[in-house]
Formats: C-alpha cells, structure tokens, sequence
C-alpha cells in the first residue's frame, strides 16, 4: 500500500501538464527573432532601449541591435571570426581617464583576436585592436579597470586602454579557454587549461598557482571565504576555494561534469554542472547549502529579483527557473519559453520603465523575447492534453480499485489493477529513467580506454575542442573546433552539418539511431568516444570539453 | 540488455539469414513431429496459437521491452511440454521478427523463449489443483531477466570486451526491470486463462483406455 500510495503522488508529475511557474503565469511572449544559422552562446546586452545579441558558429558572426518591439536597427559582423565566439558583450558607460575620455560603447572580444568597441546606437566602429590568436583568439570574459579593459588572450592578459584601444602591457600566462577575467584591488585573476589560476598585478607582471583542480574556463569568483573556482576535469569537477594570502586551497566541493559558469551575489553563489544546480554560501568558509538536479554547462542569469535562469543544454530541453528563499532551499521548476534543445547563453532581464522584458537564446539561433503582465486568473484550457488527462484518471481509477481490492480481501483483482498500474507507470518513467541510469552509470563505471590521439595534421585551433572523424571509403574526414556539445549527436549534428554531410536518423523510445552519413547506411555506423565504443544511443553518450568522437561504417 | 541502439550484432548477409531461417524452422518443425505425429487439429490449433501471439508482439513492439512472448512461452512449455513449447517459441520468434526486423538476433531471442518453455515444462506451473500464480510470477521475473541476457550475447561480435559487455548489461537494466513488470502483469492478468486455453481436453482414445484399464483392474 505504501509503494501505491507514494505512486500516487507520483503520477501527476509525469503525467500532468507542467504546472505553470509564478514566472509563466506572469509573461507572455511578445516577439522572436530567428538568426537561421549560427548560435546564440552568450547572455544578450540591454543598452539605451536597445537589445544587442551576438551570433557565431560558422555563419556570419555577427552583433545586431534590436528596438523593444524587435525591429532590427543595426547589425555588426565580423566574417573573420569563424570559430564559436563565446565571449561577453560588454557595456562600457561612457567615462575619462588616463589614456582621454571615451563614449558609451560596446566591447566585443571575438576569436579571430579582435577586439571592437562598437557604438551601441547605430554599431559604428569606435575603435578595434588586434589580440594574439593561438588557433583561437578572445574567447574569456572582459574585465574593466578604471580607464582600462582587461583582454583575456588566448595565452595571456592584456590591459587596453578605453578611449583609444591602445595597448599598454600584455603578458602571457597559460593556453587559456573561456578564461575570464576578475579584477580586484591587487590586480589581475584568471585561470588556464592547465589549471593553473594566475595573479597578475597591475604593471603586467604574472605569478601562477597550480592548482591541479582542473581547467578553469570562467572568471574567478571573489568571496569573503576566498577565491571561488568551479574547474573542469575528465572525471568531473570540483568547486575549490583557493587563499590567495597563504597559496593555499582551503575547501574542495566534489561536482559533476562540464562545470557551468558560476555566478555570485553578495555571499551567495550559485553553480551548475551537467549534474546539478547547487547554492553555496561563503563567508569565513563556504557551504553549501541546497543543490537540484539539473543539466546546465554555460552561462546563469541571476537577476536582482532573486530569479535564477539556466539553460539545460540538452536536446529537446526546456529552461530552468529557480528561486532560493529564506531557508536555504533552491526550488526548481521548467519553463516553457518556445527554445527547446541545447543551450549555453543565460537570459536576460530589462525594463523600458514600464515592462519588463525577458530575453532568450540558444544554440538554434533564435531570440524571443517575454514581457511580464498581470496575472490573469482565469484558467486557460487550451494547454490542456485530453489524452494524458484521460491517462492520469485512468491511473487514478486503478489504483483507487486496487485499494478498494486490497480492502476488500480480493486478492487477485487487486493484483491485477495494481500490476497495471506498476506497468503504466514504469512504462511512462522509463525514457527518462533509463538516460538518467544510464548517465550515473557511464560516470560510475567509464571504463579505461586507448584514447585518440591528436593528429598533427590538424589545425591548432582545434586544440582544446570537441573533434569528430568519419570513416569513410578508407579516408578520414575530420572536423573540429566544436565546443559546448555534451552528447554524440549534437556533435555529430554539428560536425555533419560543417563538412556538408548529410546526417540521417530516427528517434526511437530508446534514444537516437544513426542510419546514414553522407548517404553512406551500409551495415550500419559505430561510434567511439575518446576510444571506448559506444554501446548506447548518440543521444545519451557523453562527450567531454575536448573528446574526439569517431565514426565507423560496420 | 535488450534493444539498445547502435549496437545490433554482426550483421548477416541475405543467403546466411536465409540458411539461419532454415535451421530454426526445422528445428521447429523436427520439435513438433517428435515422438508423435500430431492429430490436425492440435497442428491449427498450434499455428493459430503461434500466429495470436505473433501479432500481439508485433503490435506492442512501440512499448519498449513488454514482451507477452516471454509469458506465453513459459505457459506453453508447462501446459504442452518442453517439445511443443521450444517450437512455440522458434516459430513466434521468426514469424514476429518478419515484421519487427530479422536477423542474428533472433536466434538468440528463439533460443531464450525456448529456454523458457523448456523451463515452464519442468516447473510445476500448473498442478492437479490448477494454475500456481505465485510460482508463475516467480518464473516470470526470472524469465525477464535470462531471456534479456541471452539476447545481450547477440552483440558479441569479437569486437566487443567482457567490460564492455559488463556496461552494456548494466545500461539495460531499466528495461529488464520493465520486462519484468510485464511479465508480471501477463501472468496476473492472463495466466489462469491461458492455461486454461491451453489444457488439452484427454481424446476418446485415452478416456477409453482408462474405462478399460479401470474395468481391468477391477475385474
């Protein structure tokens, strides 16, 4: 009785419409904007009434300006910058300083090494420099300081100056990733793919702590406790809090694979993996203090309000909206924002004054924008699905005559309606029982194997990256620089879709099946990752920040 | 360990699935002619038995891993033997497997149901006092779990290690686990009846010979 009962109440979770959070029954989607190609990576900008978005990927990487009512104004490209531009757009608030006085602009740090200042209102060019390029160029987060911008370079660090973009000192540090940049009253920190977090004072000169974590893809997080670093490793990654003061790590939090982009307020922070979500709070110690399963690899807006969006960067996903109230507790629920599928770029928040608008993007380069309204109580049945309504009273009904069987001493027909009901039911979990047991398992049990090894012949901005190899006719074709992918077939989609392959499947209830590539079916295609075969579906197989992924026609 | 995508075994080429089919519908057809010649009637009533429960398969085929075959084989097997149950079994797989997808699998799917009948045969499922559900619930949530292993070793196909194998078993496990609930609700639902259906009623032959017997002795 006790396992029904518990069923019970877990039936309308799977069955019934998602509940509509306090966020959805407050905003309503007021327009979109489809870019086509490319993807949206990084959180959009609000400048002067104006929305700016960067697009990249391997169509035109672009900036575009965008009124409240989503008409375009300007568009800014940059078609040198061929890789996935993963870096901030950063709003810089007119000022003066020791280098002149500059304007309100917009900096953009592209992977080409580029670096524009951009006019936010009609996207004039106000001045640009070029940074070193080591296969890829900015990829990490801006910082300002004063009268300067600190450029996070492929291996180094650069201070520039606002007004004018020239160069004051550039020094290198380690081959670096998405290494953003922190600032504080000694200087300079940031991390490197190595997983060393560098010191860099204020005339330009670098010390190095390795701090053996991992990769540190973000920039560090400055809390009372210490420096905040969520580093990225094969086998997962850990949260650690590093004493600048003595050089030492003073606390590790053991965490999921392909760490999110951390983010702070005041003592709080939150973080994310492909695992969790979880809230830290950090005063002389950190602690953590609530964590929710949840799969987010980017970028996580959190907002004044208290609101926390995620992206979950997973196919045919939906957003993650979180709350954090008094006791400590990060409650969780899906949005429904009209993007679903992979995603990396966190929302954002603005007013015109009046509305307040809430913008999205992800990997399929679309933009839509919701604006907030009164909450209209009036119940809306057009979301209503008649036959997982039917289904759930169907299931209520068996298990109400199940109990009433049990009650009454009829032993066989209560094991009838409750042999049913255990059946719908573990037919209803079971996609999303078996890619969850299937995910813990691969982490659990990922067996030792031969990895792939780089090939010299390919091109150094492929270092660092997901790359995918095809077999076919005894040749290997290749195709890399891909990052952000956390399955096979997201990057197999990607790299298809790169080398003008065309990529056949079908999606059954156990996942994706690949049926042809470049009209080649064959006797079918195996895959491996980073050398171990793959025995489940594209779908549900991991990828790493820098797995090579191999295809084989049987 | 059961159905998982892109991994499907070698893959045979048409003269090896014609020859495979052979071998399996003779062993059929040598299962079912052993020791004695069958009256026709028991023959339909063995092909339409077969041909129900080949549709039932193919028609649930769009839920993962339910698999009446695995019940039905169990019940045949302690109903109308090992002999009959084994080519229940060899003949459902291959006549469901037209429609579903044929190949090396389905030997091994032939050879698990088969197991299970011969299994059902010596288990004592139903008595003198009838259809024993705890013991047929049992043997179903044993079946789910060696008719999928048996399945798993489809995919050995030289290429793949015991710890791969490990991982692969071990990533089916929700699905055994849904099999097994199938089962289960089968067997409740569907296990007195089918056993019942399945009773043969003794022939004229064999109630004369027992009235003889039993006036024998009694003289």
């Amino acid at each position: 009785m006790a396992l029904l009962f518990a069923s019970l109440f877990l039936v309308p979770a799977i069955l019934a419409e998602a509940p509509s959070t306090p966020w959805e029954e407050t905003h309503s989607f007021s327009w979109e904007y489809n870019f086509e190609t490319g993807f949206i990576s990084t959180s959009p900008l609000f400048i002067g009434e104006q929305l700016l978005v960067r697009t990249s990927g391997h169509a035109e990487p672009s900036v575009t300006a965008f009124d409240l009512s989503g008409a375009k104004i300007w568009e800014h490209t940059n078609p040198e910058s061929t890789n996935n531009d993963m870096s901030p757009l950063l709003h810089v608030p007119a000022g003066q300083g020791q280098c002149g006085s500059w304007p309100e602009m917009v900096l953009v740090g592209w992977t080409s090494g580029l670096v524009e200042a951009l006019n936010p209102s009609d996207g004039e060019l106000l001045w640009s420099t070029q940074s070193e390029v080591v296969g890829w160029g900015v990829t990490g987060e801006l910082a300002l300081d004063g009268a300067f911008v600190m450029i996070p370079t492929r291996q180094g660090i650069g201070q520039y100056c606002l007004a004018d973009g020239q160069q004051q000192w550039w020094t290198e540090t380690g081959l670096g990733w998405r290494n953003g940049v922190a600032v504080d009253e000694t200087g300079y920190f940031m991390g490197d793919e190595a997983g060393q977090l560098w010191h860099i004072n204020r005339t330009g000169v670098a010390t190095s702590h390795a701090l053996q974590l991992g990769k540190i893809r973000h920039a560090p997080l400055f809390t009372d406790a210490g420096i905040l670093i969520h580093a990225q490793a094969d086998s997962g990654s850990t949260i650690g809090i590093f004493n600048s003061t003595n050089a030492t790590l003073t606390q590790q939090f053991p965490a999921g694979f392909s760490p999110a982009i951390p983010v702070l307020q005041g003592e709080y922070i939150v973080t994310g993996d492909s695992s969790n979500m979880r809230i830290l709070h950090c005063s002389s110690v950190c602690v953590v203090l609530d964590e929710i399963p949840f799969h987010t690899n980017g970028e996580i807006g959190w907002f004044d309000n208290g609101q926390i969006f995620a992206p979950s960067n997973l196919p045919d996903s939906n957003w993650g909206f979180f709350t954090f109230d008094d006791e400590n507790n990060l409650t969780y629920s899906s949005i429904e924002v009209g993007l679903h599928g992979y995603g990396t770029a966190s929302p954002i928040q603005f007013s015109d004054g009046v509305t307040t608008f809430t913008a999205f993007g992800n990997d399929q380069a679309i933009l839509r924008v919701y604006s907030n309204f009164e909450e209209n109580t009036t119940l809306s049945t057009s979301n209503l699905d008649l036959g997982a309504q039917l289904l759930l009273f169907g299931m209520f009904v068996l298990l109400g005559f199940s109990s009433a069987f049990l009650l009454n001493g009829k032993r066989e027909w209560f094991l009838r309606t409750s042999s049913l009901f255990a059946l719908v039911l573990v037919v209803l979990l079971l996609p999303d029982l078996s890619s969850q047991w299937s995910k813990s398992f691969d982490e659990q049990f990922s067996e030792p194997a031969s990895p792939e090894e780089w090939n010299e012949q390919w091109p150094d901005a492929w270092l660092g990256t997901q790359i995918i190899i095809f077999e076919i006719d005894g040749e290997e074709y290749s195709a890399g620089g891909f990052v952000g992918h956390t399955d096979v077939l997201s990057l197999t989609q990607v790299a298809c879709e790169a080398l003008d392959f065309e990529l056949s499947g079908e999606s059954t209830e156990l996942g994706w099946y690949i049926d042809s590539i470049n009209g080649i079916e064959g006797k079918g295609w195996e895959f491996s990752v980073d050398g171990s075969k793959g025995i489940i579906s594209v779908d549900q197989s991991m990828v790493f920040s820098t797995s090579i992924v191999r295809w084989t026609p049987v | 360990m059961f159905q998982a995508m892109g991994a499907h075994g070698p893959t045979l080429s048409p003269l090896t699935s014609v020859l495979l089919d052979v071998v399996l519908l003779g062993c059929a057809f040598w299962l079912l002619a052993k020791p004695t010649k069958r009256p026709i009637f028991d023959s339909l009533f063995m092909l339409t038995l077969v041909l129900s429960v080949s549709l039932i398969r193919v028609v649930m085929q769009p839920i993962p891993n339910v698999q009446p075959v695995t019940v039905a084989a169990l019940l045949v097997g302690a109903q109308l033997g090992a002999r009959r149950g084994a080519a229940f079994a060899v003949l459902v797989a291959m006549i469901s497997n037209i429609f579903m997808g044929d190949g090396w699998w389905t030997v091994f799917q032939a050879a698990g149901w088969a197991s299970i009948a011969i299994a059902g045969s010596r288990l004592s499922l139903v008595t003198s006092t009838g259809f024993n559900l705890g013991r047929a619930c049992m043997a179903s949530i044993v079946a789910a779990f060696w008719f999928d292993l048996i399945v798993s070793f489809s995919i050995l196909d030289g290429t793949i290690g015991f710890t791969e194998f490990i991982v692969y078993l071990g990533h089916g496990l929700p699905f055994d686990f849904l099999h097994m609930i199938g089962n289960l609700t089968f067997a409740i639902w569907m296990g007195g009846w089918f056993t019942r259906l399945l009773e043969e009623d003794p022939s004229l032959e064999e109630i004369e010979f027992a009235v003889v017997n039993g006036h024998g002795i009694d003289g």
